[in-house]
């Protein structure tokens, strides 16, 4: 290898490349997925260690074992006032309806801030406001109003993924080049077919990196609501099992909550190798 | 025809003086010409081109096409823009076939149309190709075939060439001259490069800086014998190329005094 010092820097990786060394391969073509999983069981593996040797009491640190035997049990005989099926549903349900009112509303009017100065001057100050506030500080106001039912719940999340939707979509028009604009209006253009094909699609990668960020927000709000003020939900079931100091269910709601967001993130991933494969590419 | 009268464009600088981008230039295009504006930066070439082409008021003046005056973009104006600006969501087929989908021509029709035209820039292959699987000299090959689809009156080309590598330049120039050659459109060409601008122009419009104007027109015919041969070497070695481009190249860079006072 000392021989490629003396040549010229770019005949440096030729000359490389003849001795026998592989050459890379790019970056991006060798992916994480076996380092990740590795990781994980590296981490399983600490697991077991640790409750083997009791490194910390089992009241603590439950076994994997007991976690496992936990889950079945819920799964199957329910605790807290319902199965770990009805626990995730009720969560589910209330973080589904949120994503759905806040893409309904958010996807919309945050185009339309993009579009036009007199929609964002009305919008921008009143979402900038209350986005800075911690869904937990108002949550108190909205049971007050609604009552501790699920209209309250769905609100709370709503609001705290609204925001992040709408900025996006509001974003995403505000990044169309305006090449591609001034292309499309000298190809005759009109302002319907400006909109729908040219400005939304230009603008769908970041409303999906919006809607990322509005699930991540979501679950965060969902679990904190549901340790508040709740009768089912993942979260409520954690909170009564922390009551009974019963630290294996805990276990069992904090590996439904990470199996959730990771399924949630999974599929973001590839609906957006679905939907926009060009991103990134022009 | 294109009429280009007195046309002035005057920009607030950041520093709140006023920028005169354009100064009273005045230009005609008429049919079977290729114009080529060619200057340094900030002579307003490319401030001309984008107010034929309606992205940009004109402060005065007046431009008109075949009598019409231009208030907007629009369909009898295509344009090729120096950046790519093809859509990466459709398909090189629908990309070209666009302009033909804004005016309601009916799917099986546009691709059928833009299908001819992709064979006529030679990419027949490609139609279903992502834009972003396409080399950059490529990608403009279809920038031109769709600014061609809705048959437009004339093109505007913005130094469409400038950020392709010398050799797939000059196959793009060949590109050119046969196409203009076969349609017989009007061009309004800009350019920074000076044999670019002898190869391709019927006319070339020097340009100058401070304020954008027009300091001399020359008329050329390489063009012609370009499109026929499509052979470069030939014609840049001519002594009447040669001595145009030196002629064109010292009033480049010593431009007349404008006759309006101002001092380079």
């Amino acid at each position: 290898m000392t021989v490629t010092a003396d040549l010229p820097l770019d005949l440096a990786p030729a000359v490389r490349r003849r001795a026998g060394a592989r050459p890379a391969k790019p970056l991006r073509e060798k992916g994480t997925a076996l380092i990740g999983f590795a990781t994980f069981a590296a981490l399983v593996g600490f697991w077991f260690a640790a409750s083997h040797f009791q490194w910390a009491s089992p009241l603590f640190l439950p076994s994997p074992a007991e976690v496992a035997t936990q889950l079945r049990i819920v799964a199957e005989d329910g605790y807290a006032g319902g199965t770990l099926v009805t626990h995730l549903g009720s969560s589910l349900w209330r973080i589904g309806m949120a994503l759905a009112l806040a893409i309904v509303i958010g996807v919309p009017l945050g185009l339309a801030m993009g579009m036009n100065r007199w929609v964002r001057g009305v919008f921008s100050v009143p979402i900038d406001l209350y986005w800075g506030l911690p869904p937990l500080a108002y949550l108190p106001l909205l049971i007050i109003w609604l009552g501790i039912d699920e209209t309250s719940k769905v609100l709370l999340l709503t609001l705290a993924t609204f925001a992040p939707v709408c900025f996006s979509a509001q974003a995403g028009v505000r990044s169309v080049p305006a090449e591609r604009m001034n292309a499309a209006r000298s190809l005759g253009a009109g302002r319907l077919q400006l909109f729908s094909t040219i400005i939304l699609p230009s603008a769908l990668p970041e409303i999906l990196t919006g809607l990322r960020i509005a699930i991540g927000a979501g679950l965060a709000t969902l679990v904190a609501a549901e340790l508040i003020a709740a009768r089912s939900g993942v979260g409520y079931m954690i909170m009564s099992a922390a009551n009974f100091l019963a630290t294996d269910i805990v276990f069992v709601g904090l590996i439904v909550i990470a199996a959730l967001a990771f399924s949630l993130s999974t599929g973001m991933r590839w609906l957006e190798r679905r939907l926009v494969p060009w991103k990134g590419k022009i | 025809m294109l009429q280009v009268r007195e046309a002035s464009v005057v920009f607030p600088a950041s520093d709140g003086s006023d920028v005169q981008a354009l100064d009273r230039v005045s230009l005609d295009l008429h049919k079977d010409s290729i114009v080529v504006a060619v200057g340094a930066s900030g002579c307003g070439k490319s401030t001309l081109l984008n107010a034929v082409a309606g992205f940009l008021p004109l402060t005065e003046g007046s431009i008109t096409l075949d009598g019409e005056r231009i208030e907007g973009p629009g369909g009898d104006r295509g344009v090729v823009f120096q950046k790519d600006t093809l859509l990466p969501w459709a398909s090189v087929l629908d990309n070209v076939a666009l302009g033909l989908r804004y005016q309601g021509v009916a799917k099986r029709e546009r691709h059928q149309q833009a299908r001819e035209l992709l064979g006529l820039v030679g990419l027949s292959e490609f139609g279903d190709k992502p834009p972003y699987e396409l080399s950059g000299g490529m990608r403009q090959r279809v920038g031109i075939a769709r600014a061609l689809a809705t048959d437009p009156k004339m093109l505007l080309m913005d130094e469409p060439f400038g950020a392709l590598d010398s050799l797939t330049r000059e196959t793009m120039q060949q590109l050119l001259a046969r196409i203009w050659a076969r349609t017989g459109k009007q061009v309004l060409f800009i350019t920074h490069s000076i044999e670019e601008a002898l190869l391709l122009g019927t006319m070339i419009v020097v340009m100058s800086p401070r304020p954008g104007r027009i300091v001399a027109r020359f008329d050329a015919d390489f063009v012609r014998d370009f499109a026929n041969s499509g052979e470069i070497g030939p014609i840049v070695s001519q002594p009447r190329f040669v001595a145009l481009r030196e002629e064109i190249r010292a009033l480049i860079h010593n431009p007349p005094v404008s006759k309006h006072g101002a001092l380079q």
